[in-house]
């Protein structure tokens, strides 16, 4: 996955995150986390630069060979959600590696219509294939089967071969995180969850955020219901309205591609009834300027770049991505915290949340015993300890328990990717169902 | 408990009634223009027109009420569109309506492509009215809302009361029923249909700017998510009378609502909600069955010469 170059400067910044911790409190470190996130950023435009100077040599060896890449996407590319995000990552690489990479985007593609659509792509000559859609796993393996000399990457799905990879920017920590403050600004204990479709993703996140409604708040709830679908601003309206009204809910988070959720919470605001929101895939600060607090934001672009500075240099290639499985999370700079671009916490709410203190005591990797933090600073110490290299806390540490009061994880010990891959199990402060026959 | 369930309904009801709005504002121009004997499919195309005009037109002049004038405007352009198509054309209405819904979709999202992830610094806010907003479940109901749906009870009011109450009620009636003898008494049967072809547009666009200026107020692509097709069997359901649509639109947003007001009730009994989600569809099937009885036919039916061009003489 990542470089042992890549690992030994994440592994540099964690160790100067702890010692900023120390000395400097931890608002500086997550300065310094979001530092990292600009080192990586830096890292690519180091790694472009170098290349550049490789090119500039003679072209002996081979002339400046363009790279011909497409993305495949499942929505429209102005839904301010999923494939927005993808396609801010495609703009993002078209212009910092614009001299030897020409992008290409479909959008609006079926699962149905995805080998047409990848058939096209290759007769016209694309041979790096980014899928971005779940549904598309069957069709971009096959394709991969039929063109080996294209390399196929797909995203959130779980088949791989010789010429296609698998890659995903994970939510779950920012969720927990999100969980903490909920936990913290709910007033009736009522926290409502708008969720799109019940897979395993959808399902982890509501965990995570559960768990980190509970590390603060014992007693709230969490109220999960369904919209059925991926887009649809109307629905997840009257579904945010149903939550605020029918089960009390004073804070919402969601799983839909539009800032619908934000944007009803901030009319209830206008009508003098707080509702809270977090910012879901995309900025959506100025859609709830007095009710959005945090939320999570997704960095495509810093996988792309990734992945097409290693096909141009030869690293990846149609022969030996078998095992290539992108799982990036706040270490590799893939997601962030926040409502808006650095912006991780509204600020309207820091003084809020940094007076809600939370009773209890936490050890960090180096010994210091952090007593009584506020909501505030449990944000920021969990999250740089989720950006540590190996991280030193994760939110699916046991004990859980499921709804009907299973121990699904042992005290001490932490899902792996395969389960939290599968998920399919609510905890145990989770109010609702998940219906049976699911996915999209 | 009995006063906590009254301001639970109250809310139920506020929600229903908000979410049947822009299914009503698009059914009742269709009312209008199939009464005249001009179908019109494309209303989903037309109100991401208007949802799209409509938020341009907002974040630009900083005020709503412009961008409702303009989605009103570019419906009714759209709609004339349809008209000349349909009437001086005589194209077939059901394919000319198709690609207005591509069109309407195509060129929303092209039109409005720069204004993705912009937030009005104004929408479209529910207002309560005084003394009224104060009953008990119908004041939340239906009098704390946005301008759009206050203007919505009055525009359907004034729609029943021309279309059977007035001369140019018969008229449309008239022409949508039997065109050439509408034409013989001396009715013009192309301006009439061009009036409600075109009204039909402006209504839609309308719509939906109910949605991007006061629902859901932003712009994405494909904003209205088959809203416009709703409308459309809504229009079936409303046997092409305003009063009947009202009444239509707000069980249809009722049960939609329900679906979720439900959800968990629903689940623990073991019945799927989204079951409730088939409503306005099944209704509308039932009522296009009962409809298709002759006898019953003849009072409540389509107008006869829906989705038929009028030629002159022939």
């Amino acid at each position: 996955m990542a470089s042992p170059k890549g690992a030994l400067f994440t592994a540099l910044v964690a160790i100067i995150c702890i010692i900023a911790g120390l000395g400097g409190g931890w608002f500086i470190a997550w300065n310094q986390a979001r530092g990292e996130v600009e080192a990586l950023r830096a890292q690519v435009a180091e790694l472009s630069k170098r290349l550049a100077a490789v090119e500039a040599k003679p072209p002996e060896v081979a002339p400046a060979e363009k790279i011909k890449a497409a993305w495949i996407y499942v929505g429209p590319v102005e839904d301010y959600g999923w494939t927005y995000g993808h396609d801010r990552g495609r703009r993002y690489v078209a212009e910092v590696f614009k001299d030897w990479l020409e992008t290409y985007a479909v959008p609006k593609v079926s699962g149905a219509e995805c080998l047409q659509v990848i058939d096209k792509l290759v007769a016209e000559g694309y041979k790096v294939i980014f899928a971005t859609s779940f549904d598309f796993m069957d069709a971009t393996y096959k394709a991969a089967e039929k063109y080996p000399d294209v390399i196929f990457f797909h995203c959130s799905g779980y088949l791989r071969r010789q010429n296609m990879g698998t890659y995903f920017a994970e939510f779950y920590q920012l969720y927990y995180l999100n969980g903490l403050i909920a936990g913290a600004l709910t007033k009736t204990g009522h926290i409502g969850y708008v969720a799109a479709h019940p897979t395993p993703e959808v399902i982890r996140h509501i965990n995570a955020f559960a768990l980190g409604v509970k590390e603060v708040n014992p007693e709230a709830k969490v109220y999960v219901l369904w919209i059925h679908a991926w887009y649809d601003p109307t629905k997840a309206r009257e579904l945010a309205e149903t939550l605020i009204n029918k089960y009390s809910c004073d804070v919402l988070a969601f799983t839909e591609d539009t800032p619908t959720v934000v944007e009803v919470c901030q009319e209830y605001y206008e009508k003098g009834r707080p509702v809270y929101a977090f910012a879901h895939y995309s900025p959506m600060l100025k859609y709830g300027p007095d009710v959005c607090v945090s939320g999570q934001l997704v960095h495509w672009e810093v996988i792309y770049a990734d992945i097409l500075m290693k096909i141009k240099l030869g690293i990846y290639t149609n022969t030996n991505l078998e095992n290539v499985d992108y799982w990036w999370m706040l270490r590799e700079g893939a997601v962030e915290l926040g409502c808006d671009y650095g912006v991780p916490i509204n600020p309207k709410f820091i003084p809020v949340l940094k007076n809600i203190i939370v009773e209890k005591e936490i050890m960090l990797p180096n010994g210091t015993v952090v007593k009584n933090p506020s909501v505030y600073d449990l944000v920021f110490i969990r999250l740089a300890q989720m950006m540590e290299e190996s991280p030193t806390f994760d939110p699916f540490t046991g004990p859980i328990y499921d709804q009907q009061g299973n121990l699904r994880v042992p005290p001490g010990e932490r899902l792996g990717h395969d389960a939290l891959w599968t998920m399919d199990w609510f905890v145990d402060n989770v109010v609702g169902e998940i219906p049976k026959g699911g996915g999209a | 408990m009995t006063s906590s369930l009254i301001i639970e309904l109250g809310h139920l009801l506020n929600i229903s009634i908000k979410a049947g709005t822009p299914l009503l504002l698009a059914s009742l121009g269709e009312v209008y223009a199939e009464r005249s004997g001009v179908l019109n499919l494309g209303l989903e195309g037309i109100m991401l027109i208007g949802a799209a005009t409509g938020f341009i037109v907002a974040y630009s002049t900083g005020c709503p009420e412009l961008g409702v004038l303009a989605a009103i405007v570019a419906g009714a352009i759209i709609g004339l569109l349809h008209a000349f198509v349909c009437i001086s054309l005589q194209a077939n209405q059901v394919v000319a309506g198709l690609a207005l819904v591509m069109v309407g979709t195509g060129l929303s999202s092209l039109m409005a492509r720069d204004y993705v992830g912009i937030a009005l610094k104004r929408a479209l806010r529910p207002v309560k009215i005084p003394g009224l907003s104060r009953i008990p479940i119908i004041g939340e109901g239906f009098f704390h809302h946005d301008i759009l749906v206050y203007a919505s009870y009055f525009i359907t009011l004034i729609l029943w009361f021309i279309m059977y109450k007035t001369k140019y009620g018969i008229w449309i009636r008239a022409v949508g029923e039997d065109p050439s003898a509408a034409d013989a008494m001396g009715v013009n049967v192309y301006l009439v249909r061009y009036i409600c072809t075109t009204f039909g547009g402006a209504m839609a666009g309308l719509a939906g700017a109910h949605i991007s200026l006061a629902y859901t107020p932003m712009w994405v692509e494909g904003i209205t998510v088959g809203r416009g097709w709703i409308a459309l069997a809504l229009v079936i359901f409303a046997m092409w009378d305003p009063l009947r649509a009202m009444i239509g639109a707000y069980l249809f947003g009722t049960t939609e609502v329900l679906q979720y007001w439900l959800q968990m009730p629903l689940q623990a009994m073991g019945i799927d909600p989204s079951l409730l989600g088939t409503f306005p569809y099944v209704a509308t099937i039932i009522v296009l069955l009962v409809g298709s009885f002759e006898r019953i036919r003849k009072r409540i039916g389509a107008p006869a010469s829906l989705g038929k061009p009028y030629v002159r003489g022939f």
